[in-house]
């Protein structure tokens, strides 16, 4: 898309996760009038204006509302930029920002955690550094192979059925109770979290993300053959493992806190390169406000169709692929 | 600026390429010939610094090239490979500012300046008007100027063009052949082709470097150096040298 229709449409996207935010902040089992949004801040910070205004407005806003949507915020975006790095720098449509292992990593770095230590270690440490054990295991596994990008994406399956396995075998010995709370964390949600979490992954996620924000043209670069790069003067093993550790970074910054968000960091690039095409000077950014936008959107959808929870995984699968299919049919050429 | 080749020596498996003693000169066109596997393609490969060299093998105006860091190197001397296949379907124009890449920081975009150069390769090899078309929507012909294209937006002295003419048409393996001349005088740069056809060789270059099994058989000026006997010992097929109209048919 370019030209003026082109530009709109861009300023909307960027527009758009700030605007849901806003939107989202009243929307709840418990309902809180837009028009009170303002007064109940202004509150905050003077005790005693507004008197008409609850007091658990407050409560409800920041101790609950804010933090989540804030993860929604960043998590989307987090998750789509990685999956749009690691494709382009894979040169491969079908990677996913699980494909180094961080998914399974993370996801026995947690079984770990709930089913054998207890509250000593929380999930949450457990599955960032399990996460990254798997992505380091790949990278010193496939470096010994040679540092190609088949050999390293060979390699990320391996070590991902490698956790697998090994959180099967968790999971055969886990009591009932949990295997609950870790199934429950498997399917991914963001309904836990809290301030204490976010102080520490927030900065991670929005460290990553803007490293590859910032690297979005070079990712141009990487995305052509190794010796292409390195004739056009990059040095591609160095520019690689950067990409690499910045997507690492904040994927697992988001899985350590929401657990296993599926097919975010897949759909949303593709629907970005569909309509503004292959550019990822433009993909990267875009991929950012839409995922956040996606994310935030699911959110909502699980905290208000129901009287339970969905486990947002299942939601952004259930409604991403249906949509990603619609879209597949009448896009213009993007991949080669 | 002179590329001189003192002493190199590379090898995978059982091939082994080992060249000493090639000098080649700016403002000229010098090629590349032998048989396939012959080392073409590696020597050019290395000289733009995608295979890795010893040091002290290869002087680039003067300088080391296996003491260039990446981004330096790329300012100096280029190679533009034989076939290229891209992931994805970038634009002409998005595709040519990829040169750009040395002159832009990892964290960073290109400027205002990097488009202008990048519009100005793509006129300069005849491009023009071709800038926003998507690299798939091009012939091959088309993705060959391209690329030259590209190479002439990270504006090295020497050009390492890696068989540019193979699978082109008649008309466009002329046009891109011209358009290695215009790039040695028009623009003082350097030029190294490897190429298969050998006329086209002959009418084109200031120099010619013979290749067999990773060594030098020959080298010098078309005029001076090309013999049946040199011919027949590099391609191990008899060929026949005609005199025509002032130029040179190869016949085999």
């Amino acid at each position: 898309m370019k030209g003026k229709k082109g530009r709109l449409l861009i300023i909307l996207f960027f527009l758009l996760p700030f605007l849901l935010t806003l939107a989202s902040l009243s929307i709840g089992r418990y309902h809180i009038p837009p028009a009170d949004l303002g007064k109940t801040l202004v509150r905050t910070v003077l005790p005693t204006s507004f008197p008409g205004v609850p007091p658990e407005y407050r409560d409800i806003l920041l101790r609950i509302r804010l933090p989540r949507l804030l993860l929604a915020l960043l998590a989307g975006a987090a998750l789509s930029v990685s999956g749009a790095s690691l494709q382009a720098l894979f040169r491969n449509p079908l990677v996913n920002e699980y494909i180094l292992g961080i998914s399974f990593g993370a996801a026995f770095g947690a079984a770990l955690s709930l089913v054998f230590l207890g509250k000593g270690f929380p999930p949450q440490i457990a599955a960032f550094l399990f996460a990254l054990g798997a992505v380091l295991a790949v990278l010193l596994v496939s470096g010994r192979a040679g540092s190609h990008t088949v050999s390293l994406l060979l390699t990320g399956v391996i070590v991902s059925a490698f956790f697998q396995a090994l959180l099967s075998l968790i999971e055969f010995f886990a009591n009932p109770y949990a295997l609950q709370s870790l199934f429950f964390w498997l399917m991914g949600s963001l309904s836990l979290a809290t301030w204490a979490d976010l102080v520490i992954s927030l900065p991670v996620m929005a460290l990553g993300t803007a490293g590859l924000v910032l690297m979005r043209w070079r990712l141009n670069v990487l995305s052509l053959s190794e010796e292409e790069a390195a004739a056009l003067g990059v040095n591609v093993r160095r520019e690689k493992l950067l990409v690499i550790v910045l997507t690492s970074l904040s994927t697992a910054a988001v899985t350590a806190v929401a657990g296993v968000i599926g097919w975010i960091g897949l759909i949303v690039p593709h629907l970005v390169r569909m309509m503004f095409g292959a550019d990822n000077r433009k993909v990267v950014p875009l991929s950012a406000a839409l995922g956040a936008s996606v994310l935030i959107v699911a959110d909502d959808i699980t905290r208000v169709a129901a009287s339970f929870e969905i486990p947002i995984g299942i939601l952004t699968s259930l409604i991403g692929i249906p949509f990603f299919i619609f879209l597949l049919g009448r896009s213009r050429k993007v991949w080669l | 600026m002179s590329v001189e080749v003192r002493s190199l020596s590379f090898g995978y498996g059982e091939f082994r390429l080992s060249v000493a003693g090639l000098r080649f000169e700016s403002r000229q066109v010098a090629s590349i010939v032998g048989r396939n596997g012959a080392g073409k393609s590696t020597l050019l490969k290395c000289l733009g610094g995608v295979l890795p060299v010893p040091r002290r093998s290869v002087l680039v105006g003067g300088r080391d090239l296996a003491e260039l860091k990446s981004p330096e190197r790329a300012r100096l001397i280029s190679y533009v490979p034989q076939e290229i296949a891209p992931a994805l379907n970038y634009g002409v124009l998005d595709f040519v500012l990829m040169g750009r890449a040395a002159f832009v920081p990892t964290f960073s975009v290109p400027s205002r300046e990097d488009r202008r150069l990048a519009e100005e390769a793509v006129g300069f090899v005849g491009l023009a008007g071709f800038e926003d078309r998507d690299f798939s929507q091009l012939s091959s012909g088309e993705r060959r100027l391209a690329l030259v294209a590209r190479t002439l937006a990270q504006s090295p002295d020497v050009f390492l063009l890696d068989e540019p003419t193979t699978f082109l048409d008649p008309r466009h393996e002329v046009e891109v052949m011209e358009l290695c001349r215009k790039l040695a005088v028009e623009k003082g740069k350097t030029v190294i082709v490897t190429l298969h056809n050998l006329e086209m060789a002959v009418k084109y270059s200031d120099e010619m470097v013979f290749l067999k099994k990773g060594r030098v058989a020959a080298s010098g000026p078309p005029d001076g150096v090309l013999s049946e006997a040199l011919l027949e010992e590099v391609y191990d097929i008899p060929m026949a040298i005609v005199p025509f109209d002032g130029r040179k048919l190869i016949l085999r």
